[in-house]
């Protein structure tokens, strides 16, 4: 096997037993992301040099006997809504380019504090505002399991590096279901922590109350491994918790789901015309492996949420966007399109530098938050908010987990919502909920549709608050039954995972 | 009918808060004199993935003021993001307090224009971060007609209190005790140095003319508010105000109409211009900031600030006028500021009578320190020193003349037993019994003279006058002449 489809565990090992080195891992990578990305324009810059030089940094601790830390040698792709010094972060967005942080944001500390190696910064779609990467302002991103395709969005670039082996890891953001849709379309496992678990200290605001930073992996070990890295308190970022972090490894040892209430929830039934069938195929099945390795279905229901969450979210979140983005205006960083008056600069800058959806979303949130309108829109969607908190509160007396679609159909085609916003925004309609709540949610492959090109379908299960440890121990157990994620089979042949 | 045209002001105080560090970040907040866009960081430059993180002693710090200004301080408070595009505000959003400030519902008292004490309402104080500062290439100073701008961000994010009054105030005299007012209550507290020079605090003032009927009082006519901004000074708030109330009495006496809008105090030729009109009125789309999570003043806090309040100037002197007996004036100047309370309270502690105190420090401290330009924490002449001169003067050990001569020494930094003789006193003073030996002595030297008052032809008391010279030359002006002439008197008298 090569050495790019190791999960990353296995690169540490491998790493700190010294069956190879850090820089033969990274070569490895590099000459896949090299023969691959001309096909897939899964990143927006890749970050060879400097990796290379922090591989052979690595090597060297190694050689005189330090411990690099938990991700020793490992590769990692970052979104490029994420600072790291001295490295463009353009968002996928004109109105940054050129742009370099001056910092590194907490995760790019933590990670370069845990030894890993930074292989490059992903493309996305716009600001994070998409489903489908192809409102990047560069390029769309191709899904590795059928280049036709899409890989998710917004961190389709993330998914889709992780799943042809750029790097074992990546970092994603989710808003709406940035990281679960797109791990959903790529076969991954992806989640989106607890609100509040991940510093967002560096990651370019979307929808502050709704951002975090989570995890892609082809392995759950592997994905609790970056988990427990970036997982950490921050005093810089006033929203994470200063809360004790637990042991992330712990639960991958459950022999099974026995005494876990894992709950369907009642309100699909009605959805069903709406969903894909091999969504709800697979679904079904996940929940039969479920119900073997003893847990018990059980059903809740949520009938604000799956109604009016995608509502209540397209207020919020363009709420909270419009006034994020109200700094690109052309007087410090980024595109500055100079004229002859300050409103001339503000106009002229952010009608050139902003995509189509970023302006959509701006307009939006700039009039549901302003006056005459604020109540009816912006209040009574933070009134809907309590709600849905409430509502899952309430759901979780009854269950552990809560299972749903990742999203109501698997990846589509490039260029077919790209001009049906609306279609576009029902991608979320099972995701984003969970970020109105401030919950964690994960999802894992379950499985594939038909078909000459099959492609993954995931499933989603949502814990309470806090309950990364939950999901970790149920995607433990079910990937002992559907066996770990597999890189997509592109271009040099691949072994292992579940490919059909 | 005869009209009468009344002027309502309100005004808003943007205060400096005291804090080591920038409110929403680790940046210093002494900021004067420092290199444009050197005292900055990716916070308060607003660069993108920046988070703020709030400074908890400005909070203690509004707490303390709102406090003081007997406001009702909420328990729960939160930002909100007030949303505009400037290129001084680099998030294009001030991060401030909305409908939920911290403090609200205050008072204060000034002396009003008839005398009496004035009530003044506090509105609101809330917390917000300041501005970055823009420099024009213009002649002006100006925006309008620069070819280019510079921004300089070292100001921004530096903490502030906005202490909001209710329109209360009825004269510019009454606006400008009010400004010094606040101004003495933050600095007596110490949550504001209350600079107006150097900005740490500034006044924008909101003045409107109502048109009433002499005889009935009736309002017969509200005219539009403007908004006063560039007023440096207490006198630029008087004059500001007295210049605006005059050119809006104007032009509704001639029959015109006023305009909302903000207008700019020249202080060099005294009139306020036009800046810009509010009629496209602002939409600051206020809403909850998300990176801020909601403030929590607990009751220990709201205790602990509660009781850790200095007396308060308005209480100081009260206490002063009652517990020492001074005029209300000079109550007033002892109170005026903390340093001056506490160097007042400790020479009386060290046995000066208060009176005389006061007025040594009124007339003589005061004089010193502005000819030597030295703030009351650095005077050399400690309390206890000038007590002790108070007391010999008091004691008719010294005349005043002398004293001033040995309290010039006193500051030159010489110590008390230096400047006696230095000024050519003897040490210990004259004991009242040597100032009794000298009277007998030129009593005895001028029996014509004494003869000559004690048949009353001294009605003018010149003789008694050229005695006490002559006792007080012996002296060498080490007695007090209004002593000596007492005993001069009571002696004379004696023989009749
Ligand atoms: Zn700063």
């Amino acid at each position: 096997m090569e050495l790019f489809a190791l999960s990353a565990a296995e690169m540490v090992r491998g790493i700190k037993a010294k069956d190879f080195s850090a820089s033969e891992v990274f070569a490895s990578c590099l000459s896949r992301i090299e023969a691959l990305e001309p096909e897939l324009s899964a990143l927006l810059a890749l970050t060879a040099g400097m990796g290379r030089e922090e591989a052979a940094r690595i090597d060297g601790m190694i050689a005189r006997g330090t411990d690099p830390g938990p991700l020793a040698g490992v590769p990692v792709v970052l979104k490029d809504n994420m600072c790291l010094r001295g490295v463009p972060a353009t968002c996928a967005s004109r109105i940054l380019e050129g742009w370099i942080p001056p910092y590194d944001g907490k995760v790019a500390e933590l990670l370069a504090g845990a030894g890993a190696v930074f292989a490059g910064k992903a493309n996305m779609d716009e600001f994070a505002m998409g489903s489908s990467t192809e409102f990047s302002a560069f390029h769309p991103t191709s899904n590795p399991w059928d280049t036709g395709r899409v890989p998710g969005g917004s961190s389709g670039g993330s998914a889709a590096a992780v799943a042809a082996g750029y790097a074992p890891l990546a970092l994603g953001s989710d808003t709406g279901g940035s990281i679960r849709q797109p791990a959903s379309y790529c076969g991954l496992y992806g989640l989106k922590p607890t609100y509040g678990l991940v510093s967002r200290w560096g990651l370019v605001a979307f929808a502050s109350s709704l951002d975090q930073i989570g995890p892609f992996a082809r392995t759950v070990e592997d994905l609790a491994l970056l988990l427990s890295v970036i997982a950490a308190p921050d005093a810089r970022d006033g929203t994470c918790s200063p809360r004790e972090r637990p042991d992330y490894a712990a639960p991958l040892a459950a022999a099974s789901l026995r005494g876990k209430r894992i709950a369907v929830v009642k309100e699909l039934d009605a959805m069903r015309s709406s969903v894909d069938p091999e969504v709800l195929r697979v679904l079904e099945n996940t929940l039969n492996l479920c119900r073997e390795e003893g847990a018990e279905i059980v059903e809740v229901s949520l009938p604000v949420s799956l109604e009016f969450g995608l509502p209540c979210y397209y207020i919020l979140a363009p709420a909270e966007a419009s006034s994020n983005l109200a700094r690109f205006d052309g007087v410090r960083y980024g595109l500055s399109c100079r004229e002859d008056s300050l409103l001339d600069l503000y106009l002229t800058t952010r009608g050139a530098g902003f995509g189509a959806e970023v302006k959509r979303r701006i307009l939006t949130g700039t009039y549901v938050l302003s006056s005459g309108y604020y109540d009816a829109y912006y209040l009574t969607a933070q009134k809907v908010r309590s709600l849905m908190k409430a509502e899952f509160r309430k759901a979780f007396g009854r269950c552990d987990l809560i299972a749903l679609p990742t999203a109501p159909t698997p990846a589509f085609k490039k260029g077919e919502l790209v001009d049906d916003p609306v279609r576009m925004y029902l991608a979320d309609v099972f995701t984003l909920p969970v970020n109105l709540a401030e919950l964690p949610a994960l999802s894992l492959n379950g499985g594939f549709t038909g078909g000459k090109k099959p492609l993954p379908v995931g499933v989603q299960f949502i814990a309470p608050q806090w309950g990364e440890p939950e999901l970790l121990n149920a995607a433990a157990v079910l990937e002992r039954r559907l066996g770990k994620a597999p890189i997509a089979p592109l271009g040099a042949a691949t072994e292992g995972g579940n490919a059909p | 009918m005869t009209f009468r045209y009344i002027p309502v002001i309100g005004l808003e105080i943007h205060v400096q808060l005291s804090t080591a560090t920038k409110i929403f970040c680790p940046c210093s907040t002494d900021y004067i004199g420092a290199e444009p866009n050197t005292n900055v960081c990716p916070v308060c430059l607003g660069l993108p993935g920046s988070l703020p993180v709030l400074n908890k002693r400005a909070v203690e710090l509004g707490v303390r003021a709102g406090l003081a200004l007997s406001c009702t301080i909420r328990n729960h408070t939160v930002f909100h993001r007030k949303n505009y595009f400037y290129p001084d505000l680099p998030k294009a959003y001030q991060i401030s307090q909305y409908d939920l400030p911290l403090a609200e519902g205050g008072e204060i008292y000034i002396p009003g224009d008839d005398g009496r004490p004035r009530r003044i309402r506090i509105t609101r104080l809330h917390l917000e971060e300041d501005a970055g500062k823009l420099v024009h290439s213009a002649a002006d100073g100006r925006l309008e007609g620069a070819a280019f701008s510079f921004v300089d961000y070292n100001r921004g994010g530096v903490p502030l209190a906005e202490i909001v009054s209710e329109p209360d105030i009825t004269s510019p005299r009454e606006a400008r005790e009010y400004v010094a007012r606040i101004r003495q209550t933050v600095r007596y507290l110490g949550v504001s140095d209350g600079d107006m020079e150097r900005g740490s605090l500034r006044v924008d003032a909101n003045v409107s003319v109502k048109k009433t009927d002499e005889t009935s009082g009736e309002v017969l006519y509200w005219g539009e508010r403007t908004e006063i901004k560039n007023m440096n000074s207490l006198r630029a708030v008087e004059r500001a105000l007295e210049y605006e109330i005059i050119r809006q009495t104007g032009v509704l006496a001639e029959g015109g109409s006023l305009e909302r809008e903000t207008r700019h105090w020249n202080d060099g030729e005294g009139i306020t211009t036009s800046m810009r009109s509010k009629e496209a009125a602002n939409d600051y789309r206020y809403f909850p900031d998300p990176d801020i999570p909601p403030i929590v003043v607990t009751e220990e806090l709201l205790e602990s600030t509660r009781n850790a309040l200095p007396e308060l100037p308005w209480a100081k002197e009260r206490r002063f006028a009652g517990e020492y007996g001074l005029p209300e004036a000079d109550a007033a100047f002892m109170a005026e500021s903390l340093p001056v309370a506490l160097y007042f309270e400790e020479c009386v502690k060290n046995g000066a009578a208060p009176l005389r105190a006061a007025n040594w420090i009124r007339t003589e401290v005061f004089r010193v320190m502005n000819e030597k330009g030295l703030s009351m924490d650095s005077f050399p002449v400690k309390p206890s020193v000038l007590a002790e001169l108070v007391a010999l003067v008091e004691g008719g050990k010294l005349s005043t003349t002398v004293a001033r001569e040995v309290f010039a020494h006193l500051a030159e930094g010489r110590s008390l037993k230096d400047a006696l003789p230095a000024a050519g006193a003897s040490p210990g003073g004259l004991s009242a019994e040597d100032v009794e030996k000298m009277v007998d002595r030129v009593l005895l030297a001028n029996g014509d003279v004494v003869e000559e008052i004690r048949s009353g032809r001294d009605p003018k008391g010149k003789k008694i006058k050229f005695l006490t010279g002559l006792v007080m030359k012996e002296a060498r002006g080490q007695a007090d002449a209004a002593a000596v002439s007492g005993i001069l008197e009571r002696r004379l008298g004696e023989g009749r």
